[in-house]
């Protein structure tokens, strides 16, 4: 059953595309400077920060592409959530307290600027801010494209169209222009104020959705037993889709792991999060309320990812031709429409606040760190950064809509980016003071090429004589891009000379002593 | 009175001792701690790429060890304060490391069982080692040890206020871009 034929969820939709609007204009009034447009003031409160996090790391393949990796793959893609437990506390014993202490000190809005900070090297400060860049164009490209599709389907935009004597295809391109619009009204007018209010709304309609989603697929399973019961006994899915290990190649199921758990350590959109809480101290709490959060959030890849097979199983489905189709089809077949419609608006939610902390960040590194690692700041960071952030979100949408595959490629790997480029740099600068800026450099570099360079061998198709990448069978290029990226950090920092006694300047050397 | 005063005073070297004697092992576990993470994710990270480059043979051991060590050796790393490790975080860590291993050995044991393998309460085994095992385990404990520990590796009153008047007396200056920064002589730190 189409989307558009439930009222519900097109009334939810709306419903939530309003409440959104409004938060973007109650922000504009509070956004007066750069330090508002980027970190949000640093005026934010623990649940806020959490929530806004959980929000911003998640986007709507969370939603909907989990449950689908789940269908495809079996319980092996659980690889991927099962780090859950412990990445939040990690990243804040790891991180946190130093990228907040630095913001303590002096202003610091972005991870290239802590880079800077840390390091004292322009040149590492903008290859950081170019992956940055690079790993945003291609994340806010693809939720463009996502939103375009969601947006379409819920409101009908393409037959909308076409009753009006236009070529049906041209409601993709309307539909993400729309929602990019929504995105653009509050991220420009609020910037990370905007931002991170829309996230604990968005953030607190996913929670609440995926807690009751995941009660509804027990139900509809029969229980976990149910559940269980009907996959192992399935000639469909067979005995390897309950073996996490044989599912897939056990190094491409390690490899989620690895880069999932450590991988979190470089992603921007999550620390810049960090540098917003008003009190440092509140980081106390604040693995708790991610950890949770999260796990409550990633309920609806489990719940739909198990009950969805188990159904096709026992016949009461249809075996689905397209995998992602899973969390669809579940949810307009098996959950009450106003459920439906909520979930809806989560999955517009996942995307839109994922969207637009990519596109400030994305903005920080264009007006802000560039031209600072060049030697030439900009003057007026507000309004540059407002422009910057309509510019960036123009630019990933026209390329999401021409060159949809490119930009879905850069989407997928634009996470390993970030892990690759940005987390030795990070999590081992930040905590041991024998690492040099030649050692930050050379990770940076590595993390950035190698990672570019090997995933676009393995996933493209635009040049069909391009060779794939010399890996091993299930070897995930992003795993073996992260973890060069850290050997050649730790034995540049080794093997090379030791940096001078004197060390950092002396509020610097107090974050790295605190 | 006497007495009285070498009781107390015999009570205060007591304390004053254990205190040492505490604070000796606290900074025994400290020292460990930071250079053993940092040997172990030294060598994790060139056995990681070593196992990833072969992908053959006990290379998927190796990279499960790889994966089970990274997370708490960065812990361990993160949690240091002036060179030393609290000891309840370096238990922390030592306690995700053994889930993390258990958990990875076992779901190596279970590989390939397929319909045979146990269920734990209609959830088979190697499921309820990936969800439970490394997903709700850590949730159970990892959060709250930082939570409750944070006042000795975190972030005490006495650091903001010193770190904030440090701020004050350079005059809330930029992140550094107005400073020639590469030429500085101890830019990269000590």
């Amino acid at each position: 059953m189409p989307i558009l034929d439930r009222p519900v969820a097109v009334w939810t939709a709306l419903a939530y595309l309003l409440v959104v609007v409004a938060i973007g204009v109650w922000s504009a009034r509070r956004t007066r400077g750069p330090k508002d447009f980027f970190i949000a003031g640093q005026g934010v409160g623990l649940l806020v920060t959490g929530l806004a996090t959980t929000s911003a790391a998640f986007s709507g393949f969370v939603f909907l592409g989990g449950a689908g990796l789940t269908y495809r793959l079996g319980v092996a893609s659980f690889f991927i959530c099962a780090s859950t437990g412990f990445t939040a506390g990690m990243l804040c014993w790891v991180v946190a307290k130093r990228l907040r202490l630095l913001a303590e000190v002096r202003e610091i809005y972005t991870v290239p600027d802590a880079i800077l900070a840390r390091y004292g090297c322009r040149r590492a400060s903008a290859l950081s801010a170019l992956a940055v860049l690079v790993g945003t164009v291609g994340y806010l490209g693809a939720q463009l494209l996502a939103l375009g599709v969601l947006v379409e389907s819920i409101f009908g935009v393409g037959e909308m169209v076409a009753r009006w004597g236009w070529p049906e295809a041209a409601g993709l391109p309307l539909a993400m222009a729309a929602g990019a619009a929504v995105i653009l009204f509050y991220s420009v007018a609020g910037g990370m104020v905007a931002g991170v209010y829309t996230d604990v709304f968005q953030g607190a309609l996913m929670l609440g959705a995926a807690l009751a989603v995941f009660v509804y697929a027990l139900e509809a399973g029969g229980g976990l037993g149910g559940i269980f019961g009907s996959l192992a006994s399935s000639d469909a899915f067979g005995a390897d889709f309950l073996d996490p290990l044989s599912g897939v190649p056990a190094l491409t199921g390690l490899g989620f792991f690895f880069v999932f758990s450590i991988g979190t350590l470089g992603q921007p959109h999550m620390l810049h999060k960090f540098y917003m809480l008003k009190d440092p101290r509140k980081l106390k709490w604040l693995p708790l309320v991610i950890a949770v959060s999260q796990s409550v959030c990633l309920l609806i890849w489990v719940g739909v990812g198990l009950v969805v097979p188990a159904l096709v199983a026992r016949g009461e489905m249809a075996a689905l031709a397209n995998p992602d189709q899973a969390a669809p089809e579940f949810l307009l077949a098996h959950v009450p429409a106003a459920l439906a419609g909520v979930v809806f608006a989560g999955v517009l939610a996942a995307i839109m606040s994922t969207a637009d902390s990519f596109a400030n960040v994305g903005a920080a590194a264009l007006v802000r760190d560039l031209p600072r690692a060049f030697g030439r700041p900009v003057g007026d960071e507000l309004t540059w950064g407002r422009w910057a952030v309509v510019g960036l979100t123009v630019v990933a949408g026209v390329f999401a809509w021409a060159y949809g595959d490119l930009i879905a490629l850069l989407g997928t790997f634009a996470f390993g980016t970030f892990a690759a480029a940005l987390a030795p740099a990070l999590a081992i600068g930040l905590n041991w003071r024998r690492v040099t800026k030649h050692a930050a450099i050379a990770s940076i570099a590595t993390g950035l090429v190698l990672n570019l360079g090997l995933e676009f061998l393995a996933r493209q198709t635009f040049f069909p004589t391009l060779p794939k990448p010399p890996l091993p069978p299930g070897v995930l290029p992003t795993a073996l891009s992260l973890v060069v990226s850290f050997a050649v950090l730790f034995l540049v920092t080794w093997l090379g000379p030791a940096p001078p006694e004197e060390g950092f300047e002396s509020d610097v050397e107090a974050v790295m002593e605190a | 009175m006497d007495r009285d005063d070498t009781a107390e005073g015999r009570e205060s070297e007591g304390r004053e001792s254990e205190r040492r004697g505490a604070e000796g092992e606290r900074i025994h576990i400290r020292g460990v701690a930071a250079t053993v993470s940092l040997a172990v994710l030294s060598l994790a990270s060139v056995l990681g790429v070593t196992a990833l480059l072969v992908g053959r043979g006990p290379a998927e051991t190796v990279f499960a060890a790889v994966c089970a060590v990274f997370p708490p050796a960065l812990i361990a790393l993160g949690a240091t304060r002036r060179g030393s490790c609290d000891r309840a975080v370096v238990v922390t860590a030592v306690a995700l490391f053994a889930v993390l291993a258990a958990a990875f050995l076992l779901l190596f044991h279970y590989r390939g069982a397929g319909g045979e393998a146990p269920t734990v309460g209609a959830v088979p085994v190697p499921v309820a080692i990936l969800l439970g095992g490394v997903w709700l385990l850590p949730l159970a404990f990892v959060g709250l040890v930082y939570a409750l520990t944070f006042e000795r590796h975190g972030i005490s009153g006495e650091d903001l206020e010193r770190l904030r008047r440090l701020a004050a007396g350079r005059g809330a200056a930029p992140g550094g871009e107005d400073r020639d920064v590469d030429q500085r002589p101890g830019e990269a730190g000590g």
